[in-house]
């Protein structure tokens, strides 16, 4: 494809108006695609965008803003028939100008996962064959535009990018909050976008110029690429629809825009020709703001942008070593489990969470894109990607929404070669290891020496030194004793002479000595006196945050020391008095819901010698009726009910722990599937089944929502499982309930069922031949009656 | 803060007569409540849509249409509860009131810290959003001070069915005003979404729809089996 090189950065650029309001004049119908004037009145197609070429735009955007595969679907047409159409009406109009014709990306129209359960695969299909065709017909650009799901605006800019070698903008819709309605941020959606390679970012729609204006400047701080402004024109009346700005205001609040920093302009809806006239009149002789984005280390997740301008904290509790129920959680794919770690460091104070899956028997190139879309599902922080494998971290960084961090590459050659051009390709900072081939270096002198290597290959692929971390590595002190030192001193020059941030595994250092935690907080405060801004430790070891939080304090990181008052209001560093009361017994943890004391117990009962299975039935199954008969009478409520269950979760990881070290089977009364029947997205009931249910010790094999009655039957069938478990939320999904009913029925050995959930009542289970279960308790009933 | 505390209770079982004789439980609850309010509350704004539009009847008098630009219909609705609410109208507005995205991101985190935290979330999201929409029906009729507002009903309600949804987001615009969209099983997403007609008439309305003949969950509902209701707790 041969493509001239088109710049963005010469002064300014005009784009064209709105689109949709002049077809409208041209005969397009309410409930008709828009697209489909590509084939049927083309000439009036041609003719807006001359318009628009005649009142000063110098780029076209191609009547395809909803040219999607399912978009058109409804209206039996593909992209293969209306882009190319599309894309010659525009270069029709451009020919004999200096314009230029941007084949027009807009969202797809429905959510992506997590939200949604468009997959972020399907969504990059949906966008490849719209790029495809765009750049086959011949355009000259392409624009995504009017995105609100960063995620989404990833998978265009990916399709565009990986199929076609055609410049690329992107733009996102802002509400007044300055986020979109799924919550990115300006600078999230900057530092994404940017690391990724868009060629020029900025806003259209929802806003109007006066609004955008502020927003604009936000964005100028967090991108180097030329900005685009094209919002509204003004506000629109919320009964009429009508914006409520003239041309002439418009142009002028467009000058804001252009002082803000931003050099494409146009309109989106509101605007018409004439307002891009007064626009083009306004900028003659105007010049664009001189820009001057400050350069900062940065990562971020749509919601959490992150500036590394300050200590750090990166926990480091997702990763297997030395962890069995971690280890067991990946192996079966318990990927909730893995979740909680991450909940549990963000309450912690964790900034960002390392992710480490590696471990023998798990695929890393399969389940580390799986867990990374797991923790982006329930975790606002930015991730830091650790792999040795570079597939796994493709297909990682791929599916991770945002501006992730990978851990790592080191001074060797091949991994040089290998992990820098995938942390380009996708704008992630990385973690440089001070070693390479030749193994661990014993001087600070040789670290250094291969910091700079790695400094030098990554500037070199156009990885600049803000997304470049270093780790000087901190080896065990009981081993090596003298290697502290020389981290430590490498960890200077490497922070104050080149300039970069540190990252540093911490807890190693005490490993194989008594009272760690002394030796780890000791030693991460010398690191943090000597240039580490990004500590790897486990933010749960309170210690180690509180050393965090002076030390904020001192180096002027945290003003007014607000939050460190805030972390120690109440305390009067006194030794926490020894607690007088008897340790709580574990019924009594149960019934209140206490977690900490419910295992503090089962753990005492355990070293007495009380084995596992008998913890379960004589102590932990007889609590939890108790709660379940407070429930059932109305003296405890749903949370309470769920309270226990966490609380006895708690015992049973005691347990698992305890099994699985003295070579005990398993507790597992007996297995089923539960699911959120096919076109039911909200699982919130089907959860809280699920927890109780796993707390009577039965095992859950949760399919999740949305789930097709053939993975259902599939899943029984596979796993000879006795019991399903289904919920429907509304009477459209009713049917969707009987067919999966109908299916399991039809097997050979059909599974009994239970089903649930706001639509279902007694008498509609009785007429499918189906148990009923009206809330958790009752399920928990239903299952005892079936698996015992 | 109370009224909203002991609403979000109610969602989750507690009677009116648990709420005022305030177990350790139910204190302990509305403890709970009060603090995840008053977080919702800075973390949270709930985005509302509000149109009117002329009604139009056809000549049965059993179904009506909403008029868009042009006045081409928007809207058809017909059955029970539509020609009892719209008998004297004029106007309709359809309303939609939502928490957007950012809240079903708030109930997957609490749900991955503990089912029990979140089930009370969960209360907490539907309250904020029936608050929503009542302030949404008094800035309503503020604006039309010389019209009568009916009851506020929903589809999925009494016998109007959810399969009005599409046409009912289509004309508020909702996917690009609220962020609000449809699954192929006509739910929508923000889980914590509400849409609403309400009808505007000349004529004084009396509450016409409110009770358990009209409530699609009156079979299954734990306070009429204790001889309660939920409007009379």
């Amino acid at each position: 494809m041969e493509n001239a090189v088109i710049r963005f950065d010469q002064g300014f650029l005009q784009l064209d108006g709105a689109m949709g309001t002049l077809l409208q004049q041209n005969g397009l119908k309410p409930g008709m695609h828009p697209e489909e004037m590509n084939l049927t009145a083309g000439e009036a197609v041609t003719a807006i965008h001359r318009t628009y070429i005649e009142a000063g735009s110098r780029i076209i955007y191609t009547n395809t803003f909803g040219a999607n595969a399912r978009k058109l679907a409804p209206a039996g047409l593909t992209p293969e028939e209306v882009i190319p159409a599309a894309v010659r009406l525009a270069k029709k109009a451009a020919e004999g100008t200096d314009a230029l014709v941007a084949l027009d990306i807009g969202p797809i129209g429905e959510l992506l996962e997590p939200m949604g359960t468009l997959s972020f695969e399907d969504a990059y299909k949906l966008f490849s064959q719209m790029a495809k065709a765009g750049a086959a017909a011949g355009a000259d650009l392409a624009v995504i535009e009017t995105m609100t799901d960063l995620y989404e605006a990833k998978a265009a800019l990916l399709a565009v990018k990986e199929n076609t070698s055609l410049p690329v903008l992107v733009t996102m819709s802002f509400e007044a909050t300055g986020r979109t309605f799924t919550g990115c941020t300006l600078a999230s959606m900057a530092r994404t976008l940017e690391g990724l390679g868009a060629d020029a970012i900025g806003i259209n729609c929802s806003l109007g110029p006066v609004q955008a204006a502020p927003f604009i400047r936000e964005l100028a701080q967090h991108t180097a690429l030329p900005i685009i402004a094209k919002p509204n024109a003004g506000l629109p009346d919320p009964e009429t629809g009508a914006y409520d700005l003239t041309p002439a205001q418009y142009a002028q609040a467009m000058l804001a825009c252009a002082d803000a920093g931003a050099t494409l302009l146009g309109g989106c809806c509101g605007t018409s020709p004439e307002y891009l006239r007064a626009l083009r009149d306004a900028l003659a002789g105007y010049s664009p703001a001189p820009r001057t984005a400050a350069k900062r280390s940065f990562v971020c997740s749509p919601t959490v942008p992150l500036a590394i301008d300050g200590v750090r904290v990166i926990g480091e509790r997702i990763n297997p070593t030395g962890k069995k129920l971690l280890k067991q959680a990946l192996l079966e794919e318990d990927l909730d489990y893995v979740a909680s770690l991450a909940v549990e460091q963000m309450d912690a104070g964790a900034d960002l969470l390392d992710v480490n899956v590696g471990m023998p028997g798990v695929d890393e190139v399969t389940l580390l894109p799986k867990v990374v879309k797991k923790l982006q599902s329930v975790v606002p922080l930015p991730l830091q990607l650790d792999t040795t494998n570079p597939a796994a971290l493709e297909a990682a960084l791929r599916v991770c929404n945002g501006k992730a961090a990978v851990n790592s590459v080191n001074g060797s050659e091949e991994s040089l070669r290998t992990v820098l051009p995938i942390v380009k390709k996708y704008g992630a900072s990385v973690v440089g290891l001070c070693m390479d081939e030749k193994g661990l270096p014993a001087t600070a002198e040789e670290r250094i020496a291969i910091a700079k290597r790695i400094k030098a290959a990554a500037n070199a692929i156009g990885i600049p030194d803000e997304d470049l971390w270093i780790d000087c590595l901190a080896l065990t002190v009981s081993a090596q004793q003298e290697q502290a030192r020389e981290t430590l001193k490498a960890l200077r020059t490497v922070r104050y002479e080149l300039g970069l941030n540190t990252v540093l595994g911490v807890s190693n250092i005490s490993f194989g000595l008594p009272n760690r935690p002394l030796i780890t907080q000791t030693f991460m405060v010398q690191a943090l006196a000597s240039g580490l801004t990004l500590p790897i430790i486990n933010p749960n070891q309170k210690e180690l945050m509180d050393a965090i939080a002076a030390h904020r304090v001192l180096c002027c990181e945290d003003s007014q020391c607000a939050a460190y008052v805030a972390r120690f209001a109440g305390d009067t560093g006194a030794p926490a008095a020894p607690k007088t009361d008897a340790a709580l017994s574990l019924e009594e943890s149960i019934y209140r819901g206490l977690q900490k004391e419910a295992a503090d117990a089962a753990s005492a009962l355990l070293s007495s010698g009380e084995t596992g299975m008998s913890l379960v039935e004589n102590r932990l199954i007889p609590s939890l009726d108790k709660v379940g008969t407070a429930y059932e009478s109305g003296k405890l409520f749903l949370p309470q009910l769920l309270g226990a269950a966490q609380a006895a979760q708690a015992v049973f990881d005691k347990i698992r722990t305890a099994m699985s070290e003295g070579g005990e089977t398993p507790v597992e009364k007996g297995r089923l599937v539960i699911a959120t029947v096919k076109g039911d997205i909200h699982d919130i009931g089907k959860n809280i089944v699920k927890t109780v249910l796993e707390n009577y010790g039965y095992k859950v094999i949760d399919l999740g929502r949305d789930v097709p009655p053939e993975a259902i039957v599939q899943t029984v069938t596979e796993q000879n499982i006795r019991l399903v478990g289904l919920s429907a939320l509304m009477t459209t999904t009713l049917p969707a309930m009987e067919e999966t009913v109908r299916l399991l029925q039809a097997l050979p050995q059909p599974p009994a069922i239970m089903v649930g959930g706001a639509v279902v009542t007694p008498d509609y289970a009785q007429k499918l031949g189906v148990h009923y279960a009206a809330d958790a308790r009752q399920a928990a009933g239903v299952t005892k009656a079936i698996l015992g | 803060m109370t009224a909203r505390i002991a609403e979000v209770l109610r969602c989750l079982g507690v009677s009116g007569q648990a709420f005022e004789q305030g177990s350790p439980a139910v204190e302990q609850l509305k403890q709970e409540a009060r603090q995840m309010l008053t977080g919702l509350d800075a973390a949270i704004v709930p985005k509302t849509l509000c149109r009117v539009f002329p009604l139009w009847r056809e000549e049965d008098s059993r179904t009506f249409s909403l008029l868009g630009a042009y006045g081409s219909p928007v809207l058809t609705l017909s059955g029970h509860l539509v020609t009892t609410m719209l008998q004297d109208c004029s106007h309709a507005a359809l309303l939609l009131c939502t928490l957007g995205l950012p809240f079903d991101g708030l109930l997957r985190t609490q749900q991955a810290r503990g089912m029990a935290k979140a089930a009370l979330l969960d209360a907490c999201g539907s309250v904020l959003v029936e608050e929503a929409c009542d302030r949404a029906e008094d800035a309503l009729r503020s604006k039309y001070p010389h019209l009568y507002l009916t009851d506020r009903f929903s589809p999925g309600y009494g016998d109007l069915p959810l399969t009005v949804q599409p046409d009912l987001l289509l004309a508020l615009d909702a996917e690009k005003q609220a962020g609000v969209y449809l699954t192929d099983s006509c739910l929508m997403n923000p889980s914590k979404t509400v849409t609403a007609i309400v009808g505007l008439s000349e004529q004084p309305q009396g509450a016409k729809i409110r009770g358990c003949g009209f409530c699609s969950l009156r079979e299954r509902c734990t306070f009429r089996k204790d001889g309660k209701r939920c409007d009379s707790l």
